[in-house]
């Protein structure tokens, strides 16, 4: 397959083809040429011949006219036969020739002209001629000659005119045609010299095509091998070839390879051999170099050791002179004497055995050797080294023995030896200190610092007993003494001993033992107590160590290493009691910090929150533990976070802590949503001597302050508004009376409103000047001795006549002496009640009760207004302060009402209070002390039915004169009853519905709507209140005799108020001892 | 016949203003004590002049005015009393929609011929 395809690209085939095809073209071209050359001849030679008939016809045409004519003349002019014969038989040839002509291929010129020469032939012989014969035969020569004359004569001389010019014609187109066939001929020579010349090129093109195929893969070929030669690489690209050329290239390149091939190896093997030559020279070298070391360190062997070298059999065969040194023996003592010359001390003969043995199997021995000196005198000590050299066999055939003198090495070490146990005494002692040390470095409390202190003593020293004492405090701990003798020794027998250790700073006092110390012991014993004591920086005894052992007399070492604890044990008690003082002043300042009431935090450079006080933690609801350190992005987002005014405090705290803050700065917000506190906060920087070392920040509270100047605001514009309408009111009505004319009733009316107004003007500015007069204690109070129940009676008659609310009264005070300024009193009571009217504008009763509680007696003012929210209860007897909701600021007032009772009451040592439930209503409550007379009775034994308030029997009066009132309330609440106050009959109805009473006094003169006999009307009339008993208490004589049936008693005033309270006993014995119910059903 | 209400809760401050006004021809007055009163008034009829008392309990001069219309507010002067001087009370007014103001105290006759000016000017416009 690879034969067949390469021999269709070898260089043969390619040649072979390409003569095949040259050969192939020229033989066609040829033959061509040559076809094409001879057809061209004969189509000439065709024509040549052609146009040679032509002429040679009108040659013959000629010839034959000429003839015809030459007979027709001759005829003429002799008139024969002979010559007529003749013309005939020259006819015919003309006719024959024509004929002739014809049938020849003529061009159209030709062709006219044969056309008019045989028309005029025709003519002639047909025509002409006869004519001529005729005038001949007749002679007429004169017609012939007018004949010729007509021109058949012209026409036929044209013809023989023609006839000559076609001849020369066709004699120039032959002569033309051999011109042509010349220049063809030359034509076709050139034709052929071109293909000629052609086909040489292709082959010359060929041939150098060819040439360039060969030649030059071969000329490369030929460099390859010169480079290849030289031992170049072998730069040759393979040939995409696959003729012989590319065989002969691929061939060329696979030995080029294998060449290098080897060449490389040969190159690495070489050096391989260079580099072993190098290490054997250097081998060498080193071997050299050696030797040099060897002798050089030989050299410094002799100078610092001592060398010697000893056969195989032990005897010396060199000895330097440093071995005679050291040993004292010459050098020809030792050569040829054995080992065994050197005396050693410390090596028995076994080991030396040994170490032969171990010299024989190779191994080197090395050790210590202690040697006596030749002369006996002194020994050396000399560290020794012993090596055998061995021979092939691995024989020993001689030893060699290094040695070097370690005496003074040795003493050293011996002394060091001594030395190093003194230190590990010291070293004890030290960790003994240490120990102490570390305990008492760690205790900060006294007592266990005495515990240890003394535990360690014990410990250390085995004391039986001991006694550790700090002097200033009192603390005592004790070992193996009992608890009396510890009290003795605290209370005053400790005293000699400090006078004793004032002197000397310890003392040892030997004793024998007491029983208890003998113990089993048969013999008496000794014991040692050790006193020493404890000595401060200013010579004052701070501690003092008793201790005792029994039988075991004190060191002299002990006793320094007691008193250098003794003296650690003082700098420990001193620093204690440096750190309670620091400790205490610490504690003072965190105490005073803490109970501030401005809240402070310590911020330092770095803005870490290093401490806030209580004050601060609780302001903020902030949790810090002491010593907490808080980095600045924790507390500035917790604290700023909390304010209302975020961002403004963020920048406070930034601008303030910044290092270019120097000065002190302030700023206000606030806290909460709905409990506004209002804080204003001042930062300084804190400098420790010149450096700034943080930032403190100081927050005050000042909530109070901002209230009160809101509320003085607001009362300010309260004030203003209260002023200015009795002021309009007196204003206007002056400039009415003074600019018109007017009846002289209303001007009395205008002055009564204005007189009015003004007195509301002037106590608006009382209420003022009796606050301010309070706050500044000049008021004065004219106490004298009173009963509040007339009080109250007093100012609520004032009320009678209000249209709007109707003053229940209910007295169950028994003792009401209190010792006031009745106009005070009646002051805080209007006050009150005007306010319980005031603010419950929705219902038309307030209830005013009086009862006694230990020692006082208690006033309560209840309506059913609008109630106070319970936060703001606590601040209504405040300044400035009303009930801030916008039902009750409508209402109006100077809000001073309560504060100013607040004032009275606790000036008469009383207390003020309100209960309220918002919405429901409020109950304002204040309460004196009763001055009870030395004759009075107790509580207890009036009240015939008990203390419990709820069994007092409760009576209702019905009454509008207040002085009737009070008197029959005295004389009632003495003997235990329990009253309700009315004027109003129909209320009364109402109150009897809901309350039991016992009984009912009615007074029959009330208002004018209804009157007591109404009422007793209605109460009887009442499935519910038809039993109650009623007594008539009235000026009027009995007159209703109807109405008189139901009524139980009727009284006529005036009649002492004794009778009234007799009559209501009896009416309760009765019932109690009937068993009657008392009261009515409250189901009903 | 022009109409005029003062609603004021303090009685004497009514009667001040009444008596004031009483010798005006042709006008007849009417009075209100608080806020809600005036506002029914004011809801059943038509007049030519309120004045108002701007301190009222339950329902002050401003609330009443709030409670009013725009119509009604253009339709008729409004006048307020105030013992308040301050200027953001006038203004506060004033956005409410009263148009003439009378701090108290306050003479009866500079009201009467501020009255009076209201009122002829408003027969004028008609």
């Amino acid at each position: 397959m690879r034969t067949a395809k390469l021999s269709n690209h070898s260089i043969k085939t390619k040649y072979y083809r390409i003569i095949t095809l040259l050969f192939l073209l020229l033989v066609v071209t040829v033959t061509i040429l040559f076809f094409y050359i001879n057809s061209q001849q004969s189509r000439l030679k065709a024509e040549r011949e052609v146009l040679q008939t032509k002429a040679n016809t009108i040659d013959e045409l000629a010839g034959a006219l000429n003839e015809v004519f030459f007979r027709a003349r001759g005829y003429i002019a002799l008139k024969s036969s002979n010559e007529l014969t003749l013309l005939n038989t020259a006819l015919e040839n003309l006719d024959g020739i024509l004929d002739q002509y014809a049938t020849l291929n003529l061009s159209p010129e030709e062709a006219e002209y044969r056309d008019a020469l045989s028309d005029y032939y025709t003519n002639y012989k047909n025509q002409t001629l006869p004519k001529v014969i005729k005038l001949v035969e007749i002679d007429d020569y004169e017609g012939i000659r007018a004949l010729s004359q007509s021109g058949s004569t012209q026409s036929l001389n044209d013809f023989l005119a023609y006839t000559k010019a076609f001849k020369s014609n066709s004699d120039e187109q032959l002569s033309y045609m051999a011109d042509r066939s010349i220049r063809k001929a030359d034509l076709y020579t050139f034709v052929a010299f071109g293909i000629s010349a052609f086909l040489l090129l292709f082959l010359t093109l060929m041939i150098w095509r060819m040439l360039k195929v060969l030649i030059d893969p071969i000329v490369r070929l030929e460099e390859a091998t010169h480079s290849l030669a030289a031992g170049e690489a072998v730069l040759l690209g393979r040939l995409h070839k696959q003729d012989e050329i590319g065989r002969l290239y691929e061939a060329f390149l696979n030995m080029a390879h294998s060449i290098q091939d080897k060449e490389e190896e040969l190159t690495m093997q070489n050096e391989e051999l260079q580099a072993q030559q190098d290490e054997l020279q250097d081998q060498q070298f080193k071997l050299e170099r050696s030797l040099i070391e060897i002798e050089s360190i030989m050299k410094a062997l002799n100078q610092t050791s001592a060398v010697g070298i000893l056969s195989d059999k032990g005897l010396f065969t060199y000895a330097n002179d440093n071995l005679g040194k050291y040993t004292g023996y010459s050098h020809s003592e030792m050569i040829g004497y054995p080992f065994r010359l050197l005396e050693l001390l410390n090596i028995t003969d076994s080991q030396l055995e040994q170490i032969f043995y171990k010299l024989s199997t190779g191994g080197i021995w090395s050790g210590e050797v202690e040697t006596l000196v030749k002369d006996g005198s002194a020994s050396v000590w000399l560290h020794m080294t012993v090596m055998p050299y061995l021979n092939d066999e691995g024989m020993v055939y001689q030893y060699i023995l290094i040695a070097n003198n370690i005496t003074s090495l040795k003493s050293a070490q011996q002394q060091l030896a001594v030395t190093l146990q003194n230190t590990e005494q010291t070293t004890v002692m030290l960790e003994r200190y240490n120990q102490l040390n570390h305990e008492l470095t760690y205790t900060l409390d006294k007592q266990e610092f005495a515990g240890k202190f003394s535990r360690f003593m014990n410990q250390i020293y085995a004391f039986d007993s001991s006694l550790f004492f700090l002097v200033k405090d009192k603390i005592a701990v004790v070992k193996g003494v009992p608890q009396d003798k510890v009290e003795r020794y605290l209370d005053h027998h400790h005293l000699d001993m400090l006078h004793r250790l004032q002197e000397e700073k310890s003392y040892i006092v030997k004793r024998t033992g007491s029983p208890r110390e003998q113990g089993i012991s048969p013999d008496e014993v000794d014991c040692y107590d050790y006193y020493t004591s404890v000595v401060g920086g200013n010579d004052e005894i701070l501690a003092v160590f008793c201790g005792s052992r029994i039988g075991h007399p004190f060191t002299e070492e002990e006793i320094s290493e007691i008193q250098g604890l003794v003296s650690r044990v003082a700098l420990a008690i001193e620093r204690i009691m440096m750190y309670e003082e620091i400790e205490h002043g610490r504690k003072l300042n965190q105490d005073i910090v803490n109970n501030v009431n401005e809240g402070i935090q310590f911020v330092n450079t770095e803005g870490v929150m290093q401490h806030i006080n209580k004050a601060l933690s609780t302001l903020f609801h902030y949790e810090w533990t002491e010593g907490s350190l808080v980095p600045a992005d924790d507390w500035l987002d917790a604290f700023t976070g909390k304010s209302n005014e975020s961002a403004e405090l963020r920048s406070f705290y930034e601008n303030a802590m910044a290092e270019s803050a120097m000065e002190s700065s302030t700023m206000k917000y606030s806290l909460g949503k709905e409990e506004i506190q209002h804080v204003d906060v001042y930062a300084i920087p804190v400098l420790r001597r010149e450096d700034r070392i943080g930032t403190l920040f100081v927050h005050r509270d000042i909530t109070r302050e901002y209230e009160l100047d809101v509320m003085k605001s607001e009362l300010v514009s309260t004030v203003s508004h209260e002023l200015r309408t009795p002021l309009s009111s007196v204003l206007g009505f002056t400039e009415l009376l003074l600019s018109k004319t007017m009846k002289p009733e209303k001007q009395l009316k205008y002055l009564e409103t204005i007189h009015k107004e003004a007195k509301r003007l002037t106590e608006l500015i009382n209420d003022f000047l009796d606050l301010q007069r309070m706050e500044s204690g000049t008021q004065q109070y004219n106490v004298e001795p009173a009963h509040l129940s007339e009080i109250v009676l007093g100012v609520i008659d004032q009320y009678k006549l209000s249209s709007t609310h109707h003053i229940l009264f209910e007295d169950e005070a028994v003792h009401d002496e209190v010792a006031v300024d009745k106009d005070k009193i009646v002051q805080v009571l209007t006050n009150l009640l005007s306010n319980a009217i005031k603010f419950s504008p929705g219902s038309h009763e307030v209830k005013v009760m009086l009862h006694n509680e230990p020692g006082r007696i208690l006033v309560r003012i209840q309506d059913q207004g609008l109630g106070i929210p319970k936060n703001q209860i606590g601040q209504l007897f405040q300044k400035f302060r009303r009930v801030d909701n916008s039902a009750s600021k409508r209402i109006g007032g100077t809000g001073l009402g309560l504060a100013i009772c607040k004032e009275i009451i606790e000036k008469h040592k009383g207390s003020i209070g309100i209960d309220s439930v918002e919405g429901v209503g409020s109950t304002v409550w204040f309460s004196l002390p009763v001055q009870l007379a030395e004759d009075s009775r107790p509580v207890e034994e009036m009240s015939k039915w008990g203390a419990d308030k709820e069994l007092k029997p409760s009576v209702m009066i019905v009454e509008d004169d207040y002085s009737l009132s009070l008197l029959l309330s005295e004389e009632l609440k003495g003997k235990g009853f329990r009253v309700t106050h009315h004027y109003h009959p129909q209320k009364a109805f109402d109150q009897a519905l809901k309350t039991p009473f016992v009984a009912i006094v009615v007074d029959l003169m009330l208002g004018v709507e209804l009157d007591g006999w109404d009422l007793i009307r209605m109460l009887k009339n009442d499935p519910r209140t038809e039993k109650v008993p009623i007594v008539i208490s009235s000026a009027l004589d009995q007159t209703d005799k109807s109405l008189l049936e139901n009524v139980k008693t009727y009284l006529t005033k005036p009649y002492p108020p004794g009778e009234l309270s007799n009559t209501l006993q009896e009416i309760v014995e009765i019932k109690l001892k009937s068993g009657e119910v008392l009261f009515p059903d409250n189901d009903l | 016949m022009q109409k005029v209400l003062i609603v004021d809760d303090e009685e004497v401050l009514r009667m001040l203003i009444e008596d004031t006004l009483e010798d005006l021809e042709n006008v007849e007055i009417h009075t209100a004590e608080n806020g809600a009163e005036a506002l029914t008034k004011l809801s059943q009829q038509v007049y030519d002049l309120v004045i108002l008392d701007y301190m009222m309990p339950e329902m002050t001069g401003i609330e009443v005015l709030e409670a009013l219309d725009i119509e009604q507010k253009n339709a008729m002067p409004i006048l307020m009393l105030t013992a308040k001087a301050q200027e953001n009370d006038r203004s506060k007014a004033r956005e409410a929609g009263a148009r003439f103001f009378m701090p108290k105290p306050f003479s009866p006759m500079e009201l009467l011929q501020i009255v009076e000016g209201i009122l002829h000017e408003n027969s004028e416009a008609l």
